[in-house]
């Protein structure tokens, strides 16, 4: 709080005050005439809320994630700044506790004063409380309740209880006859999401919320992100499902399945079925806000087109099963693999929507009872280059710092990542940041949202992130920003690297990347010069041949400016699955098992062949792209797949499809039957996140608790009973019932950094690991040493894509792929909820100077056509992109945009390279035709 | 003849125009002030006893010395043109006819208080006004009295005429800034004071025309002479604009040390009430300053004869005292009703009311309601009491003094009228047809009970 200058302040009366355990030089107030103590540039209300409670002060306009805004002033107490001397009466929401005042929460003046304030209030608002949707969870009647209003006063007059319901948006829906103007959904949007679609319009008695010009929620920019429902006092704005309502049997709290952030979830039941989802206020992750894939896209999970029942293929054709008879078919097929090729033959892909107990199950079984290290998970095509590069440079393949965090910077740094897109909540608070002014810097070859706001964004060409990282560096070094105290005691390998740094040719990468040196140059510079700066990065970093080099470069990056080990620094990358941090750290990967220890150190291998009391490979297993070229020459014959829609998914479909069609056993554990589900042999009907418990580890390494809110779909077994069941069924016994507890007790066996991880200790916000033996998590890594002791600079030279130095002469445009907020990833969830009222479909993204050099409108169908295939899908002209780069989706199955992306992947970590595929266009000859890869 | 100090050359043919203005000493000011140093200017100013003229009367130096200073931070003045109160018009006067007297005015301040960007906030009603102020700033500039590095010194200042666009809110410092930047005009909580976060987050000093404008003098004559002009903490002098059933409606300048009945009866002032009608009830400061009814207006309580300046204005309180506020004096004969008057005056507060705050909100709406009810007749006796307990529920409970701008003249209406108030609840078909008239208003003296 700044300087108070027009009330002159008392000093703090008394000094020593005893009785009442505060230090003698404590600065106090009075409350009521007895003396409490108060905190620097505390607000009244918030000393009273301190010392007497929550509801000590009724407030209309005070919100827990807002700031204080005195609009309502019925938060108003008296003050006077000595005792007996004149009384004033302020809004004790944002008027700093003078030291020594005198503060009356409750006098006869301010109690009459706050019921002619709701008096005044209630003359405009309809008085039907027993058929509104927030009967006895409204703001405005619990306070009126409580000032005692019996009638009111006012003649008849002219009100604004005519106006109409907008009902036209998928989810928000609007009541302004309730609304009591206190700007709270207003601030909401602005603080908490920062989209500005609601304002005020008019003044006085006129004022009324507006939705961008005057429009309606459908037609507004508005993000469906629901802060502002959520902070409504009243009903004035709420949802289809009427989240304010206490119409419920019971709230659940639990994680959010959607992206890494991690946010925590309030679920609403009534009669066993889910009837609305808020966000906690209290939830550290997300303090009360949450997207609208969180808040809004559940409808998937009872949905009609959910699989009830295991089915099994025969003659091409499936056919209802019972769950003893698929796991009869799938024992029998497995061991009769098993003993005909040997354990090898068989792969898993576990799945990263999983949670820790399910993924750490999946590969046990694989190890344990297959005896193969043939493991894998879908991380394998976004966040491994992460993994991999932060373990060489660092010693620990997780995000150094903690979200929080971006309060305490001074600078961030987000490369390839589209965080308002993939991780709404976190992109959130970027946005406000960069909002506020703060240095930001974007490096993306798309001007995305966050781009829009930041300082300086380079505008790259996709697949040369390395050379903006070597002139960055180059930079650094020349101008002498590096932080010679940092590289000289933490790192080592300096000086070579300096050595390649400098050697490298600045005016060839310049050309090479396509942004201008002297807005690289100021970018490194401000990176340098912040005395904190934070970096993001998403999978424009990872999904590339080079995503590994690219992560160790950022790491380099960090440490020559010594922004590791201390708040508001760091390396962080955006996990893309709620648990891919998780299924990483419960060993679904082909070369480390749980814990990240090698498979083929002899030390480890024999760990885990005690702890698991069988007979494990010392060798690696194969990785995702080698299981297909593994089916594909007949040395993979089984595969068993949790939850991931690879045939959408993943890149070069024709290839992918053509490798699964050849499995003899293909197992996939399915919510809906996707494009996946489709070439199996055996389909077992799983059940979501809404129907079981368990932990997921979001991208901040939080262990939080998945708790279940309804009981499984009938015909569903959770993903974890599946994997109980069927290693019992061949013999490897396990408890019968799957329950998370034992499960996670295992795991902080064998799992260090889980060690004092415990089921009842977790609580509602979780624990950062590692977690010591005392249950005391971690929030920021690297403080005194990096884990591999020293941190380690590693330099490579940019190297152009294999894909491009290929194709790029018959195929001249890039195409890169991106998200949509809307949706997720191949969309079966998302696709069955009111989403696609909102997105429809697939579009693809092209500059307007190449939309006319085709003759390309807008909504034009456009044949996209790659070395692989070739797709259509429907244009959209815009310059967030530059000429000669296109961009799109793979959300939508109608599209199959993977038909054209490249078998091509990073070299250490085999993450496909899905952000740049060398493509021509056309505009399409005929009208929308479905692509003819699936089965 | 009274001193004059701002309008000494107002009879002056093109005073407008820079020649004629440096010809008759214009910029004389700004080139001693452009020696001194600016700690020495505000001291200047300190030492004048100049209090803001935009109404709240707060002391100018004192303001000025308020202002943070942090390190590389830039700084603004902005001046607040966004003359609104209904009844007066000053400012109109001195930006239209004495564009260069606020300009140098403007100079030196932003000397003084170390702006090199200083904004003049102009009400958007004022359509005009803005081209003769840029035209003055554009001959300023030929003429090195703006710009880079002015008169030599390395100070540089720009001038940005903003317009405002039509709400009375748009006047209170903390909406003007919220406006300026280009936001809706909102008023902000404070702290933080605008001294130390205003416009973009900088430190700003936002200043009434007037009172920039008194600069010029005060830097001509140093600051203890200023002090001596006018009396006690009432330095210099004020323009008053008049309006009203008075003679001669218009523009003042006072010395302060005038009464009350000199200003409205003397012919150098307003020249007397219009076809001989007798004096009802003032309005002294702006319509949101308490109503005096004639005997209370012409002599305080107290007996003694009321002077134009702050504290007589003042003496009794909102009691039986008023405020010289903005300075402007509306008049009202025997002939005007108060219901009515006060209906207009909620009316219009209702009307610019922001809307943020819900007493104001709501409260402006039906005290504009209520007396409506009143005035044609269809009031209740409890009409006057809710009446009375809104304005109380208004006042001192909102984020800007608007609210208190609303709550006064219906306060002190009630206050001092209140039989009028129940004639028309009493006798609603007469007080269709006639008004209440004079009734004792006009006797000698005579003490109104507290409320």
């Amino acid at each position: 709080m700044s300087k108070q200058y027009y009330v002159e302040s008392k000093p703090a009366a008394g000094g020593v005050i005893s009785g009442n355990g505060m230090k003698a030089d404590a600065k106090v107030a009075y409350v009521d005439d007895k003396p409490y103590e108060v905190k620097e540039g505390e607000t009244i209300l918030s000393l009273i809320r301190r010392h007497f409670g929550k509801g000590a002060v009724p407030t209309l306009c005070d919100a827990p994630n807002l700031e204080p805004f005195g609009s309502c002033r019925v938060c108003s107490v008296d003050v006077a700044l000595s005792k007996g001397g004149p009384v004033k009466t302020m809004a004790s929401c944002h008027t700093p506790v003078i030291p020594g005042s005198f503060i009356y929460p409750e006098s006869d003046r301010v109690q009459k004063l706050r019921k002619n304030i709701i008096e005044l209030v209630l003359t405009d608002h309809p008085l039907d409380c027993l058929t509104c949707e927030v009967n006895n969870n409204c703001e405005l009647q619990e306070v009126a309740a409580r000032v005692g209003i019996r009638d009111v006063r006012y003649p008849e007059g002219k009100t604004h209880l005519d106006k109409k319901k907008d009902l036209s948006h998928a989810y928000m829906t609007s009541d302004f006859s309730k609304c009591i103007n206190c700007f709270r959904c207003v601030r909401a949007c602005d603080e908490v999401q920062g989209q500005f679609v609601l304002s005020m319009g008019g003044r006085g008695f006129d004022s009324h919320i507006i939705k961008g010009m005057e429009v309606n929620f459908k037609d507004s920019d508005c993000v469906s992100c629901g802060a502002c429902a959520q902070a409504c006092p009243t009903s004035a704005i709420s949802d289809i499902f009427e989240s304010k309502s206490i119409q419920v049997d019971e709230k659940v709290r639990t994680v959010c399945t959607y992206c890494g952030v991690g946010c925590n979830l309030e679920v609403a039941v009534k009669g066993g079925k889910i009837k609305s989802i808020q966000a906690p206020y209290e939830a550290e992750t997300n303090q009360g806000h949450t997207c609208l894939k969180g808040r809004f896209a559940f409808a998937f999970y009872n949905h009609k087109d959910r699989l009830r029942t295991p089915l099994i293929k025969k003659n091409g054709e499936f056919v209802e099963a019972t769950w003893e008879e698929a796991y009869d078919h799938i024992a029998t097929k497995l061991t009769e693999i098993k003993n005909k090729y040997g354990g090898d033959a068989i792969a898993g892909i576990s799945s990263s929507r999983g949670t820790n107990e399910e993924n750490y199950l999946m590969q046990k079984f694989i190890r344990a009872v297959m005896g193969t290290n043939n493991i894998d998970c879908c991380a394998r095509v976004c966040h491994s280059p992460t993994a991999i590069g932060m373990q060489r440079s660092f010693g620990t393949g997780a995000a150094t710092n903690s979200i929080k965090d971006i309060k305490l910077t001074d600078c961030i740094l987000v490369i390839g990542a589209n965080p308002t897109d993939g991780h709404p909540v976190t992109g959130a608070k970027l946005k406000q940041f960069a909002i506020s002014g703060k240095t930001s810097i974007v490096i993306d070859p798309r001007r995305t949202e966050l781009a829009k706001y930041a300082t300086y964004h380079l505008q790259l060409r996709p697949g040369t992130n390395m050379a903006i990282m070597n002139m960055m560096l180059y930079y650094i070094i020349s101008e002498g920003l590096e932080d010679k105290n940092f590289i000289e005691k933490r790192t080592e390998g300096y000086e070579e690297f300096k050595q390649e740094i400098l050697g490298q040719n600045i005016d060839e990468l310049e050309a090479i990347c396509g942004v201008d040196k002297n807005l690289v140059r100021e970018a490194a510079i401000a990176y340098a010069k912040a005395p904190n700066a934070m970096e993001f990065h998403g999978l424009g970093v990872t999904e590339h041949s080079q995503g590994t080099h690219t992560i160790m470069m950022i790491s380099s990056l960090a440490m020559i400016t010594g922004n590791v080990g201390r708040p508001g620094v760091g390396v962080n990358p955006l996990r893309g699955q709620n648990n891919v941090q998780g299924s990483a750290d419960m060993g679904c990967q082909p070369y480390q098992g749980a814990g990240y220890f090698e498979v083929s150190d002899p030390v480890y291998h024999k760990k885990y062949e005690e702890f698991y009391n069988a007979k494990l490979p010392n060798y690696n297993g194969l990785k995702i792209p080698q299981m297909y070229e593994a089916a594909l020459n007949d040395k993979l014959k089984a595969m068993w797949v949790i939850g991931e829609d690879m045939a959408q998914t993943d890149p070069n479909t024709h290839h992918v499809v053509n490798a699964l069609s050849k499995l003899e056993l293909f197992v996939v554990q399915e919510l809906f039957m996707t494009e996946t589900a489709k070439l199996a042999t055996v389909i077992l009907p799983a059940s979501s996140f809404l129907e079981k418990s368990g932990t997921f580890t979001n991208g901040e390494r939080r262990i939080q608790r998945v708790n279940a809110v309804v009981a499984p779909i009938e015909g569903t077994k959770s993903d974890g009973q599946v994997m109980v069941d069927i290693m019992n069924r061949m013999g490897y016994k396990q408890p019968e019932l799957y329950d998370p507890e034992w499960v996670l007790e295992e795991i902080s066996q064998i799992v260090p950094f889980f060690e004092g991880v415990k089921w009842d200790e977790l609580g509602g916000d979780g624990k950062q690991w590692p977690v010591n033996k005392e249950g005391k998590g971690t929030d920021i890594l690297h403080t005194e040493t990096f884990k591999r002791g020293k941190g380690k600079f590693i330099h490579n030279n940019y190297k152009k894509s294999k894909e491009l130095v290929e194709n790029e002469k018959q195929y001249p445009y890039i195409i890169t792929t991106n998200r949509e907020l809307e949706h997720y990833n191949c969309g079966a969830m998302t696709r069955r909820t009111n989403n696609v009222l909102i997105v429809t479909d697939d579009v693809l993204m092209i500059n307007p100077v190449d939309a006319a050099k085709h003759q390309i409108v807008d909504g034009d169908m456009v044949c996209v056509e790659s070395p692989r295939g070739k797709v259509d899908v429907k244009a959209k002209i815009t310059d967030e992109v530059k000429p000669g780069i296109l961009s799109s989706t793979f959300h939508f199955p109608e599209v199959m945009m993977n038909n054209i992306t490249s078998s091509v992947s990073d070299s250490e970590a085999m993450c496909p390279e899905y952000k740049v595929v060398a493509c021509n266009i056309r505009k399409s000859k005929g009208e929308y035709k479905k692509p003819k890869a699936t089965v | 003849m009274g001193v004059k100090l701002l309008l000494e050359h107002d009879k002056v043919e093109g005073i407008r125009y820079y020649d004629t203005y440096r010809k008759n000493g214009g910029y004389r000011a700004a080139e001693k002030a452009l020696k001194m140093s600016p700690a020495d200017i505000v001291e200047e100013v300190k030492k004048s006893g100049l209090r803001g003229r935009g109404g709240a009367g707060f002391p100018t130096g004192l303001k000025w010395s308020f202002l943070a200073k942090p390190e590389g931070v830039p700084r603004h003045l902005v001046c607040n043109a966004d003359e609104s109160e209904p009844g007066t018009f000053k400012d109109r006067y001195l930006m239209e006819f004495h564009p260069h007297l606020f300009i140098e005015g403007l100079l030196i301040s932003s000397f003084a208080l170390g702006s090199n960007t200083t904004y003049v906030y102009i009400r958007g009603e004022y359509a005009w006004i803005p081209d003769i102020l840029e035209q003055a700033i554009d001959e300023a500039k030929n003429n090195g009295w703006l710009g880079k590095n002015i008169q030599g010194t390395g100070f540089d200042c720009e001038i940005y005429v903003h317009r405002g666009a039509g709400a009375y809110i748009c006047g209170e410092e903390t909406a003007l800034i919220e406006s300026l930047e280009g936001k809706r005009g909102n008023p902000r909580m404070k702290p933080p004071f605008p001294a130390i976060q205003g416009v973009w987050m900088r430190p700003t000093v936002v200043n009434n025309v007037e009172t920039l404008a008194a600069v010029v003098p005060i830097i001509n004559l140093g600051g203890d002479e200023y002090a001596k002009i006018g009396v006690g903490k009432s330095t210099g002098t004020k323009l008053m604009s008049a309006c009203g059933n008075i003679n001669k409606p218009g523009v003042y300048e006072i010395d302060m040390t005038i009464s009350v009945e000199e200003f409205i009866y003397s012919d150098e002032y307003c020249g007397g009430i219009r076809n001989g009608k007798k004096l009802k009830a003032c309005i002294p400061g702006g319509s949101s300053v308490p109503i005096l009814p004639a005997n209370l207006l012409l002599k305080t309580a107290k007996g003694e004869t009321r002077l134009m300046n702050y504290e007589s204005m003042s003496d009794g309180g909102f009691v039986s005292g008023s405020m010289i506020g903005s300075g402007g004096f509306e008049v009202l004969d025997e002939d005007q009703c108060i219901v009515k008057h006060t209906m207009t005056l909620a009316r219009f507060y209702n009307h610019e009311s922001c809307g943020q705050c819900s007493p104001c909100r709501e409260g402006t709406g039906w005290m504009y309601k209520i007396l409506k009810n009143l005035e044609y007749g269809k009031g209740k006796m409890s009409d006057i009491d809710l009446l009375w307990d809104i304005q109380r529920k208004i006042e001192g409970n909102t984020i800007c003094p608007l609210g208190d701008a609303a709550a006064w003249p219906v306060a002190a209406a009630i206050r001092h009228f209140r039989d009028e108030f129940e004639w028309h609840v009493l006798n609603p078909d007469e007080s269709q047809k006639r008004n209440y008239g004079l009734a004792h208003y006009a006797d000698p003296i005579h003490v109104a009970a507290s409320a």
